[in-house]
């Protein structure tokens, strides 16, 4: 029989509030085999530590069960506290009887009596666990940067400046995502080209950064310090080392298709380089685009014949890169909310209707404009210009329930860049809430209101649509309970941000989990918000949930600390509580080998065979084998069985 | 029909060759018209076999004690070993081979149609002859079934006879074999789960108080185990006594045995028994009938499999027996696989 | 009045998702009954049928298995074995008789916790009117 002790928390009042600690530890003191049960206030304090570590030796304890909170909180603790004090680790397990039995539950008595049954299942379970030690494996010394906006970027800088070699994929033909866009940044109005350039060239020109861009991530396979990843590199069909971009390509061009960078404002050639400051600076064959590729396959070759330093290459091939690396970080953005959702407000139907990222372009010095405020359909200065907030966010009803958090700020940017342009127009807002929590963030609406006139209404628009050539907004404003019609000649709609195209297929090959509303989920929203719950895989940027320059910049930073502290380490620690075979009872049937997610047993000598380095202890293979040869450890059948058994004993 | 003489020929032609160690084909009882399993080691001997409607033995399952044999002895027989086969019998072939028991090699297939027949029910055949004894069983022309009573010959048309399994048998030939006697005449069933369908229909409340019943009778006396095709595992999971202890077993893995199931013959364990069972012969079970045919009790087990059986069909359009490449039932999965049940 | 029966109800629940879920719930200072006793598995695909057998059997008045969403499954596919294997032993247990709430899985994500909680207010709700579990209870 084993010598199992019993550490019982209080948390403070956190358990001590609802379950009567007291009665748990002298209850589990009569339990068979519990050789010691305490309480304490706050078990992972110094002195609850110590008491733990004392009793070990004292008491001369072989196992421990701490019942306190989640283990997903202090398990390592705990395990660290009984290996200081000459325990195996996995002679340690938790009881979680605050998240899921003190926190949940009102009634003193019943609370502790589930408190007890869950603690004596626990019991049961560390008394039969065995001794682990866990498997290490190398690491290896490389990161993977996914996406190449700002966070990505700043990512890629972060850890190429650690000193660690980096691949930075982008899946258009240059970096820069979003923020390159963008006119002038909230709150400063400083223009954003001016400030994303030079990290756009530093991150391309650093030794350590091999920049792929025009490629996206096709398989990954691997765990923490020792993923493969499978990169496919679309061909651009030009030879970036010979392209001295002259421009005659696009010149000739005979195929126009709408200019993804100008939001369709402006049309672009099939060959084309995505805007003047591109890294890497080359031109692109859009190969959905050119005739010749798509559906003659003989491409009309006017590019090729003016290009003087042969650059272009219709040979090009798709190319599958195998790289391998010790984390990833994935940073892949956010696109704005399909707007033929808001039929209601004529998007698409007029083209004075425009997204908050269109109106950007308008206001960029190279945008369409050239830095005029022009209506697209008529290129006239626009005299009153209505801003809607909230479009498609905070809507749980038709459409997302969370808020985009950007667009308010983005929308006061842009009633005030659109005064500065058109002193004499007049701005309407239309908002639910300003949310303008942010450093210098408030002054800035007030400097909207105060010093620029912008007018800014309570309350939702219910529809737009077109009036002898006007936009006809018809509104509520709730503050004054009026209805509120606007003649206005533009409306700019704040689109709900919405994870970047493709995040989810990209996740599904990551095994990484998105949140409910398609973002990537972190694996705590408060005390891990940068890790995936992959260990190894990061997140940064607007592809967790939707935030403003600064925070992606921040969070990206943040991912590239978690993944140098990986990266510098020389080995890493893989759980030992992976599968085993019971040979004896094994057939070699094969059914463990086909449901294993990570292909991680193989039949030897018609018995199966886990690899420990590739078993993440899933135990999807036990539970298949209609033999129970297949078995995690320390969570094995037998384990499951007692622990069902003491948990309803009683 | 199949031709007895043509069965005795080729299973000579292949003990004379040499090629398989023996062959199980079925035999009659002495002058009665019952049958049992007969292993013919010598190709003078194949004048004993017989093809009649009362060889209901699975004969797939002597291999499993052919293997356990062969891991025992020193420098066994590698031969193959020959088998006489029904529809059936080699779905159960294909099972063994897709959980890569059995390798192809390893068997010398000889299988006989059923045609428009099958195997009968002996029950029915009881009630049908209202007492009589029957001397002889034999195939009749077409769908009938041959009974010889008190030396008179009766044809009996075959659906009023025959065991309900080869009435909803999907398959009444053979669909692995190396040779196949008789034609390939798919008898095409009404309705292939008429067995459980008036259970199906039953109350909740009224299903409970028939399998409570069923249950309270078994004896635990693992009949249905021992005759099972797909039962040949060393260590039953339900069955805390037949522990398989080797030389390599540990003192800890003796101490970690699970009672799942205790082996008193109380309801409470034999319908756990019997869930485990049915839940592990899901996607197994070829519905040759055995287990119910030898059940002392009488326990109507198909009721158990066939259901299943339906479940995997209907839920998950997977048929059991009929490929050997395809992934077993519990270890593959369809995207669209139903959730209505999950909340 | 007579004290309302308090069903057991062994959950077992996905380490990554449904017991985060549970203790999502918690964090959030959700309120539960007290009647279900989680068992912490890795994932929902390594819970076997003997686990539930075996739980009915000791006295489980009901048993849960939940797990991650489809696509959402740490380990990308135990889930979707959880999901065959356990169709088939529901449909087992209400052939025998047993009373459909008596077994149960549900996907619960880690951010569900309202989802959570809301089950379990269910279940309990749905086991109270059937009283003990005798059907499969070991009673010796």
């Amino acid at each position: 029989m084993r010598r199992t002790g019993v550490f019982v928390c209080h948390c403070g009042i956190n358990i001590a509030g609802t379950v009567d600690v007291k009665k748990v530890a002298a209850e589990l003191a009569k339990y068979p085999g519990v050789v010691y049960s305490e309480d304490y206030v706050y078990m992972c304090s110094d002195p609850g530590q110590n008491l733990i570590i004392q009793a070990i030796k004292e008491k001369k304890l072989d196992t421990i069960v701490v019942a306190c909170c989640s283990p997903t909180l202090h398990e390592t603790t705990f395990r660290n506290v009984a290996k200081i004090a000459g325990l195996n680790p996995y002679r340690c397990e938790i009881a979680n009887i605050r998240e899921q039995c003190s926190w949940v539950h009102r009634e003193k008595d019943k609370a502790t009596r589930k408190a007890i049954s869950i603690t004596r299942s626990i019991v049961e379970k560390v008394r039969r666990n065995e001794s682990l030690e866990d498997v290490s494996v190398p690491v290896t010394k490389r990161a993977l940067v996914i996406g190449g906006g700002i966070a990505g970027i700043q990512a890629s800088l972060d850890i190429a400046n650690a000193g660690y070699e980096v691949i930075l994929v982008e899946k258009s033909p240059s970096i820069g995502g979003h923020m390159s866009q963008l006119s002038e940044t909230f709150p400063t109005l400083d223009c954003s080209q001016c400030i994303l350039t030079p990290k756009m060239v530093e991150v391309a020109k650093h030794p350590k950064v091999k920049l792929m861009t025009y490629s996206e991530v096709q398989e990954v396979s691997g765990f923490v310090g020792n993923f493969k990843v499978k990169i496919l590199r679309k061909p651009t069909y030009v030879d970036a080392d010979k392209c001295t971009l002259c421009d005659e390509c696009t010149k000739v061009c005979p195929i126009v298709v709408p200019n993804e960078f100008d939001m369709g404002l402006t049309g672009r050639r099939a060959i084309y380089i995505p805007f003047p400051q591109a890294v890497p600076a080359t031109y692109t064959i859009d190969e959905k685009a050119c005739p010749g590729m798509f559906d003659t396959a003989i491409a009309c070759g006017k590019c090729a014949d003016v290009c003087k330093p042969g650059a272009i290459n219709f040979d090009m091939k798709p190319e599958i890169i195998e790289v391998e690396v010790g984390a990833i970080i994935v940073a892949t953005g956010y696109d704005l909310y399909d707007k033929s959702m808001m039929a209601e407000y004529g998007y698409g139907k007029y083209p004075d209707v425009l997204d908050g990222l269109q109106f950007e372009r308008l206001l960029s010095a190279s945008g369409p404009t050239r830095g005029k405020i022009l209506r697209p359909s008529d290129k006239k200065e626009p005299k009153e210009v209505v801003f809607i907030q909230c479009v498609g966010s905070r809507d749980p009803e038709l459409h997302w329930p969370y808020c985009s958090k950007i667009c308010c700020m983005y929308t006061a940017k842009h009633a005030m860049l659109y005064k500065h342009h058109v002193p004499d127009g007049q701005a309407y807002i239309f908002y639910i809430d300003i949310r303008s929590g942010g450093k210098n963030y408030e002054e800035f609406v007030h400097r909207a209101v105060e010093e620029d006139g912008v007018l800014y209404l309570r309350g939702k628009v219910s529809k737009v649509f077109e009036d002898n050539g006007k936009l006809i907004v018809w509104g509520a404003d709730t503050l004054t309970g009026k209805q509120i019609e606007i003649a206005a000649d533009m409306v700019v709609l704040a689109m709900a941000i919405r994870p970047s195209k493709g995040t989810d297929e990209l996740a599904k090959k990551l095994k990484i989990a998105l949140d409910k509303d398609g973002f990537l989920a972190e694996a705590h929203p408060k005390l891990r918000p940068v890790e995936s719950m992959t260990s190894g895989i990061f997140l940064a940027g607007a592809a967790q949930a939707p935030k403003d320059i600064p925070e992606a910049v921040g969070q990206a930073s943040g991912a590239a600390a978690k993944a140098v502290a990986i990266l510098s380490q020389e080995r890493l620690f893989h759980s030992p509580t992976v599968a085993r075979v019971l040979k004896n009872l094994c057939t070699g049937c094969g059914m463990c080998i086909s449901v294993c997610p990570y292909e991680a047993i193989s039949l030897k000598e018609s018995k199966a065979e886990v690899n420990e380095i590739l078993c993440e202890g899933c135990g999807t293979c036990s539970a298949s084998c209609l033999r129970n040869a297949i078995q995690v450890k320390n969570l094995t059948p037998y384990h499951i069985q007692e622990m069902i058994k003491a948990c309803l004993g009683g | 029909m199949v031709n007895l003489e043509q069965l005795k020929e080729e299973a000579k032609k292949i003990l004379s060759s040499g090629k398989i160690k023996y062959l199980i084909g079925y035999e009659n009882i002495g002058a009665s018209w019952q049958v049992r399993p007969a292993f013919i080691c010598r190709p003078e001997d194949v004048d004993r076999l017989v093809w009649t409607p009362a060889c209901f033995h699975n004969l797939t399952r002597f291999i499993h004690d052919e293997k356990r044999k062969r891991a025992r002895e020193k420098n066994p027989d590698l031969r193959p070993i020959g088998l006489i086969i029904k529809g059936c019998d080699s779905r159960s072939i294909n099972v063994l081979l897709q959980e890569k028991y059995l390798e192809r090699n390893e068997v010398y297939l000889i299988g006989v149609s059923c045609e428009l027949a099958g195997v009968i029910d002996e029950t029915k055949l009881r009630n049908h002859l209202g007492g009589l004894k029957p001397e002889k069983i034999l195939f009749g022309e077409k769908d009938t079934i041959k009974v010889i009573v008190n030396n008179e010959e009766r044809e009996i048309p075959a659906p009023q006879i025959l065991a309900k399994r080869c009435l909803e048998c999907p398959a009444n030939y053979p669909v692995i074999a190396d040779i196949i006697l008789g034609e390939k005449i798919k008898r095409n069933p009404t309705d292939r789960y008429k067995s459980i369908s008036q259970y199906e229909k039953m109350s909740g409340p009224e299903r409970w108080a028939f399998w409570l019943e069923q249950f309270s009778r078994c004896l635990r006396c693992y009949a249905c185990r021992s005759v099972c095709p797909m039962c040949y595992c060393d260590e039953c999971v339900a069955d805390s006594i037949a522990f398989a202890v080797t030389a390599e077993t540990t003192a800890e893995e003796k101490a970690q045995k699970i009672r799942w199931v205790e082996r008193n013959p109380e309801p409470s364990e034999n319908i756990f028994f019997h869930l485990v069972r049915a839940i592990h012969l899901a996607g197994r079970c070829v519905d040759c009938g055995e287990c119910e045919r030898v059940c002392p009790v009488a326990i109507p087990l198909r009721l158990l499999n066939q259901k299943m059986e339906k479940e995997a069909k209907e839920l998950f359009g997977y048929e059991v027996g009929f490929d050997a490449s395809q992934p077993p039932l519990i270890a593959c999965f369809r995207d669209n696989d139903p959730q209505d049940f999950i909340r | 009045m007579a004290e309302e029966f308090e069903p057991k109800i062994v959950a077992f629940l996905c380490k990554w998702c449904s017991s985060a879920g549970a203790d999502l719930a918690g964090v959030s200072r959700m309120e539960y009954p007290p009647n279900i006793i989680p068992i912490q598995v890795m994932c929902s695909g390594s819970v076997s049928p003997l686990y539930i057998f075996s739980a009915l059997s000791q006295g489980a008045d009901g048993v849960l298995v939940s797990g991650c969403h489809p696509g959402d499954c740490h380990y990308m596919k135990g889930n979707y074995y959880a999901r065959r294997r356990l169709a088939l032993v529901k449909k087992l247990l209400e052939y025998i008789g047993l009373e459909p709430p008596r077994f149960q899985m549900s996907w619960v994500s880690a951010t569900e916790g309202v989802k959570f909680t809301q089950l379990i207010k269910e279940l309990v709700k749905e086991l109270q009117p059937l009283g003990p579990q005798t059907k499969l209870r070991r009673n010796f």
